[in-house]
């Protein structure tokens, strides 16, 4: 299959910092979880290949355009979503209005039918109700639910959702799960999340950073089996353990390398993230 | 696409910072009308007058900037420059009708060469807005106006108390250095449209000292 995005070799420092590190990677259609720490390099990742910023070095290609020449980059921006970790809005504009305004800035130039675009992506992320209302009057939820209907407009082949998630209630982050999964039909979406939950139910691959490197490229079941005789429960925390937590059953779960007669657990998604932190040397937070 | 090309003018003249701006010009008009209320001190109070209205009504254009919608539209197609060009492109004239009416609240008596003081006016809006595409370029804040006016208005206190004399800017009209003031106010005017123009450039690569090779 053709990949959708290709990159390899991307390098980014802010100062002395390593934001992103000789990142490789290929992306096909479907969801793609990024899952790493805060200042894993995830959001500089997304900038980068969202065309945001430019790398200091590497060379990517998305939907076979080079974004390091105008014209590329220029082609790049026709084909591609959007939705940055703190998506501003214009709070005078009604939903309606802004979404058509980014339309026009992605230069849908039919009245008509760009108009007609607009209220299908405003329908697609259930905000066809409130359209008309003016943003500052609109819940943090469906503030989020207008910026997707921004990235989704002109229907993009390549979407980037930097932590779409955050600050949502269950019901809310529910309801964006649905949203994602259907927008990553037919198109590809890059999905960074700190909800190892979101990437269990979405995403068909997964991507795990840390320290600015890619440490695990693979899908969920095999980011999970990295997990697998490695998960145990135990009445007291194991003080060997890489991470431990009382779970509500009052028993301690443990991630690590366990004592022999362990009583092993079936592994999560998260625990084999856990997992692969440790072993890239990033803290793990028990 | 004339017809997109308007549709965008008109989005994004609702996007301006109408208010804050209107609000500077305001001030800067109250401080121009000052010089009416003057009586015989009109004479050279009229030139520090204008220059304060100046400088009240650049503190209002480095908001010009200011975009909550800044990273949400940050890969669109339509390139910033296009975009920055059309904010400034939409705001001149207003900017040119500001200073007719503000040159016209002095008494035509007691009113400093219009030339010269149109020369500074212009230097002083360039300049304030090439600070907030400088920080656009430079960082990831979304509005740009706070720190580039608390910086013009320490920079502009600061030239006034400690600018060397040779090279004055703020002289008065019948100081022998006018003329070249105004020479040195000329070349700020071209530098700051220069660095303005520069930096509202979307680099598509990273350039950096340490950089080396092809990307």
């Amino acid at each position: 299959m053709t990949p959708t995005v290709s990159a390899s070799g991307l390098s980014l420092r802010y100062g002395g910092t390593r934001a992103l590190d000789d990142v490789s990677l290929r992306l096909t259609g479907g969801v793609t979880g990024l899952l790493g720490p805060n200042g894993a390099g995830k959001t500089t990742l997304l900038r980068v290949l969202a065309t945001a910023r430019p790398a200091d070095r590497g060379a990517f290609t998305v939907l076979g355009h080079d974004p390091g020449t105008t014209r590329g980059r220029q082609e790049v921006r026709r084909r591609l979503g959007y939705l940055p970790q703190t998506p501003g809005l214009h709070p005078d504009f009604t939903a309606f209005e802004f979404v058509d305004y980014v339309a026009i800035l992605k230069e849908l130039t039919d009245r008509g039918a760009r108009h007609r675009e607009v209220r299908r992506v405003l329908d697609e992320v259930g905000l066809a109700d409130v359209r008309g209302k003016r943003i500052r009057k609109l819940s943090g939820g469906m503030r989020q639910r207008v910026a997707l209907a921004a990235a989704l407009v002109g229907d993009p082949g390549f979407l980037v959702l930097d932590e779409p998630t955050v600050g949502l209630d269950p019901e809310q982050r529910m309801r964006f799960r649905e949203l994602i999964a259907r927008a990553g039909e037919g198109r590809t979406v890059l999905l960074s999340t700190h909800q190892t939950e979101d990437v269990a139910m979405l995403c068909h691959r997964v991507l795990v950073m840390a320290g600015g490197r890619l440490r695990f490229e693979g899908t969920p079941a095999e980011l999970t089996a990295r997990a697998a005789g490695r998960v145990w429960s135990s009445a007291e925390r194991d003080p060997d353990a890489k991470a431990g937590w009382r779970t509500g059953t009052g028993t301690f779960r443990n991630v690590g390398d366990p004592p022999d007669g362990a009583d092993l657990l079936e592994p999560t998604l998260e625990d084999g993230y856990l997992l692969t932190l440790d072993g890239a040397g990033a803290e793990v937070a028990a | 696409m004339p017809g997109l090309r308007i549709e965008l003018a008109v989005a994004v003249a609702r996007t301006l910072p109408w208010g804050v701006v209107g609000a500077a010009g305001a001030a800067g008009l109250l401080i121009a009308a000052l010089s009416r209320t003057t009586g015989e001190a009109g004479d050279w109070l009229a030139l520090p007058l204008l220059r304060a209205a100046i400088l009240a009504f650049a503190m209002g254009l480095v908001f010009l900037l200011d975009d909550p919608a800044r990273h949400t539209t940050s890969t669109v197609p339509t390139p910033r420059p296009v975009r920055t060009v059309l904010r400034v492109a939409l705001v001149a004239p207003a900017v040119a009708a500001w200073w007719t009416v503000a040159l016209l609240l002095v008494p035509s008596d007691i009113r400093p060469p219009v030339a010269a003081l149109t020369l500074e006016a212009g230097a002083a809006f360039v300049l304030a807005v090439a600070g907030a595409v400088a920080v656009v370029r430079f960082s990831d804040l979304t509005r740009p106006g706070p720190p580039v006016a608390a910086g013009l208005l320490t920079t502009a206190l600061l030239a006034l108390l400690f600018w060397p004399g040779r090279w004055a800017l703020f002289v008065p009209v019948e100081d022998d250095r006018w003329a070249a003031a105004h020479d040195r106010w000329a070349v700020l005017l071209a530098g700051a449209v220069v660095a303005g123009v520069v930096w509202a450039t979307e680099p598509v690569r990273r350039w950096s000292l340490r950089r080396a090779g092809p990307r």
